[in-house]
C-alpha cells in the first residue's frame, strides 16, 4: 500500500476523546407537513465512530442531510466546533459519473474546488493514491459501468477521501451491496480510519443493521419511528476487530434489539 | 455492422430488379412509371448541384437550430421564469405547419438560401429544445446533492453534470432533426426558389418528367439518410457509456 506518501498528517487519533465535535442542540426538521426530525439533542465527540440506528424512514438520513447543510433546519441548530472544519459525505449509491474513467471520478472534487484551474500532476498522483487507499489501483482507467457494484463504491470512497475530510458523513454507505461486499468494505473502511494516513478522525454513519452499527461503532444512537427522537445511547467498548457472535458485541446487539422492539 | 449493411442493400437491389422487369413486361408508361435504368439515366451533374444546395441549406438551417435550441433550453432550465413564459410559444410556434409559414418566408427573405434555412431551423428548433431541456433536468436528485456536498456552483454543476447527462437526449433530438431538415429545406424551395431538389421536383412534375422527379425524389431521400447516419456514428462515438448505468 503506498499509504506511507500520505504521512505528513497531524497526529490522528482514532480514539473517541472528550472534545465535542458535532453539537446537534433541539434540533426540528420537516418537510411541509411531515416532521421529519423533532427535538433531537446530542453531541458527537472528535475520534468517535458514531451508528445512527433506526427503522428506514425514520428520518436519520435527514439528520445527516442537516449535519451536511443539504436540509436546513425549522428550529434548533447543528454547531461544528470549527467553522473550517472538512466534511465528506458518502452516499447509499455510488453516483460516479458515467462518462469518467476512475480516476477522473476521484478528481470531481479537486476539480470544483480549483474552480477554472485545471488539475495537476500533484491530484493526479494524490488520486491514484487514493484509490491505492481503497484497494482500486489497477482500475484507474476503467469506467463505472466496467466495474462492480462494490467497486463503484470504493471509487466512491476514494473520492469522498481525497478531499481529506477530518469527519465523514456515511448514508448506509454500502446498503445496496451483497453481505460479503459489504463486510469487506466496512472492515476497508476501518482500517482507512484506524490508519491515521488521513486526517479523517470522525465518522458518523447511518445504518439500519444493528450488527454493522455495534461491530464498526464507538457509539450506537437508536431513533425512534418518526419523527425521529432520541431512543438510546448505546456505547461500545469493545476492543476491534469485532464480530457480532462474539460474547460481548453479541450482548450489546441483544440489548439494542429490545430497545428497538421496545420503542415500537 | 457490414452485414447490417449487405442485407437491406440485397433486399433494395432485389425490389429494384423487380420493378425493372415489371414495367418492361407490361409496357409501362414512362410518365406514369419509369423504370430504374431510365431513372438512373436522368442522374447528372445538375441534379448534383441540386442535392448540394438542398443539403447545404438543410445542414446550414439544422446547426443553427440545434446551437439556438440547446442554448434557450440551458436557460430555460438555468432560469424557470423563462421556462414559463417562453415555453408555450415554443409549442404555438410548433403546432403553426411549416408549409403555411413558408410563403411568408419567402416574402420576408426572398427566394435565395435564407428563406429556406429559416425554414429548416423552424421545423428543427423545437425537438432539440424539448429533449434538451428533459436531458438537463434527468440527473437525480442524489447527482445533484453529491455536488452540492462538494460545494459546487451553477456553472459547474451545468459543465459537469447535467450537460454530459443531456447528451443521450440531445442526439436522439438530433436525430430526428435531422430527417425534418430536408423535409424544411423542400418546402420552402417549393414556395419560391431558383434552384434545390424542392425547385427541380417542382418543375420536373409540371413538365411531366417523373424520371427526374423520381430522381429528385431519391436524391432527397439519400441526404437524409446520409445525415442520420452521420449523427448517429458521432453518438456511438461520444456517448460511449450509454447502456452502461446511470445510477
Amino acid at each position: 500500500m503506498n499509504a506511507v506518501a500520505l504521512a505528513n498528517r497531524p497526529e490522528a487519533s482514532t480514539l473517541p476523546t472528550t472534545e465535542p465535535l458535532v453539537a446537534i442542540e433541539n434540533l426540528k426538521v420537516r418537510f411541509g407537513d411531515v416532521v421529519a426530525i423533532e427535538d433531537l439533542s446530542f453531541t458527537v465527540r472528535r475520534g468517535e465512530f458514531v451508528s445512527l440506528l433506526g427503522p428506514s424512514g425514520c428520518g436519520k438520513s435527514t439528520l445527516l442531510k442537516a449535519i451536511a447543510q443539504l436540509v436546513t433546519p425549522a428550529s434548533g441548530k447543528i454547531v461544528l466546533s470549527d467553522p473550517n472544519l472538512r466534511v465528506g459525505f458518502m452516499f447509499q449509491k455510488p453516483l460516479l459519473l458515467p462518462w469518467r474513467a476512475t480516476l477522473d471520478n476521484v478528481l470531481l472534487p479537486v476539480e470544483i474546488q480549483l474552480g477554472g484551474s485545471v488539475v495537476d500532476v500533484t491530484d493526479r498522483q494524490r488520486a491514484r493514491l487514493m484509490l491505492d487507499l481503497v484497494g482500486l489501483g489497477d482500475f484507474a482507467d476503467a469506467y463505472p459501468h466496467q466495474l462492480s457494484g462494490g467497486m463503484q463504491q470504493r471509487a466512491a470512497l476514494a473520492r469522498t477521501l481525497i478531499s481529506d475530510p477530518d469527519i465523514l458523513l456515511l448514508d448506509e454507505p454500502f446498503g445496496a451491496l451483497d453481505e460479503l461486499t459489504r463486510e469487506a468494505l466496512n472492515e476497508e473502511l476501518i482500517r482507512i480510519w484506524q490508519s491515521g494516513n488521513t486526517r479523517l478522525h470522525t465518522i458518523i454513519m447511518v445504518t439500519h443493521s444493528i450488527s454493522e452499527a455495534v461491530t464498526m461503532s464507538d457509539r450506537v444512537i437508536v431513533f425512534t419511528d418518526r419523527p425521529a427522537r432520541l431512543a438510546e445511547d448505546v456505547q461500545v467498548r469493545c476492543s476491534r476487530p469485532r464480530a457480532p457472535e462474539d460474547s460481548e458485541p453479541g450482548s450489546i446487539i441483544k440489548r439494542i434489539r429490545t430497545i428497538v422492539k421496545g420503542g415500537r | 455492422m457490414r452485414l447490417r449493411i449487405q442485407t437491406p442493400l440485397i433486399f433494395a437491389l432485389l425490389a429494384l430488379a423487380v420493378w425493372q422487369v415489371i414495367v418492361m413486361a407490361a409496357d409501362v408508361p414512362e410518365y406514369l412509371l419509369p423504370a430504374p435504368s431510365v431513372i438512373l439515366g436522368t442522374v447528372d451533374r445538375t441534379l448534383a448541384v441540386q442535392l448540394a444546395v438542398t443539403f447545404v441549406e438543410a445542414l446550414a438551417g439544422f446547426l443553427i437550430a440545434g446551437v439556438l435550441a440547446f442554448g434557450c433550453a440551458v436557460m430555460f432550465v438555468r432560469f424557470s421564469t423563462l421556462e414559463q413564459g417562453l415555453f408555450p410559444i415554443a409549442i404555438a410556434v410548433k403546432t403553426t405547419p411549416i408549409v403555411a409559414v413558408a410563403p411568408l418566408l419567402v416574402i420576408w427573405l426572398g427566394t435565395g438560401w435564407w428563406s429556406k434555412i429559416v425554414a429548416v431551423i423552424l421545423i428543427c428548433f423545437f425537438p432539440v429544445l424539448v429533449n434538451a431541456v428533459k436531458g438537463l433536468k434527468a440527473a437525480d436528485a442524489e447527482y445533484r446533492e453529491l455536488f452540492q456536498t462538494l460545494g459546487a456552483s451553477r456553472a459547474q454543476e451545468f459543465r459537469k453534470l447535467r450537460i454530459p447527462y443531456c447528451l443521450p437526449y440531445l442526439f436522439s433530438a438530433l436525430k430526428i432533426s435531422s430527417s425534418l431538415a430536408i423535409v424544411g429545406a423542400i418546402v420552402g424551395e417549393f414556395v419560391g426558389a431558383t434552384q434545390g431538389l424542392g425547385y427541380l421536383i417542382m418543375v420536373s412534375s409540371a413538365h411531366l418528367e417523373t424520371a427526374t422527379l423520381f430522381a429528385a425524389i431519391a436524391a432527397a431521400a439519400l441526404a437524409g439518410i446520409t445525415m442520420f447516419y452521420v449523427i448517429g456514428w458521432a453518438e456511438e462515438r461520444v456517448i460511449f457509456w450509454h447502456g452502461g448505468n446511470m445510477d
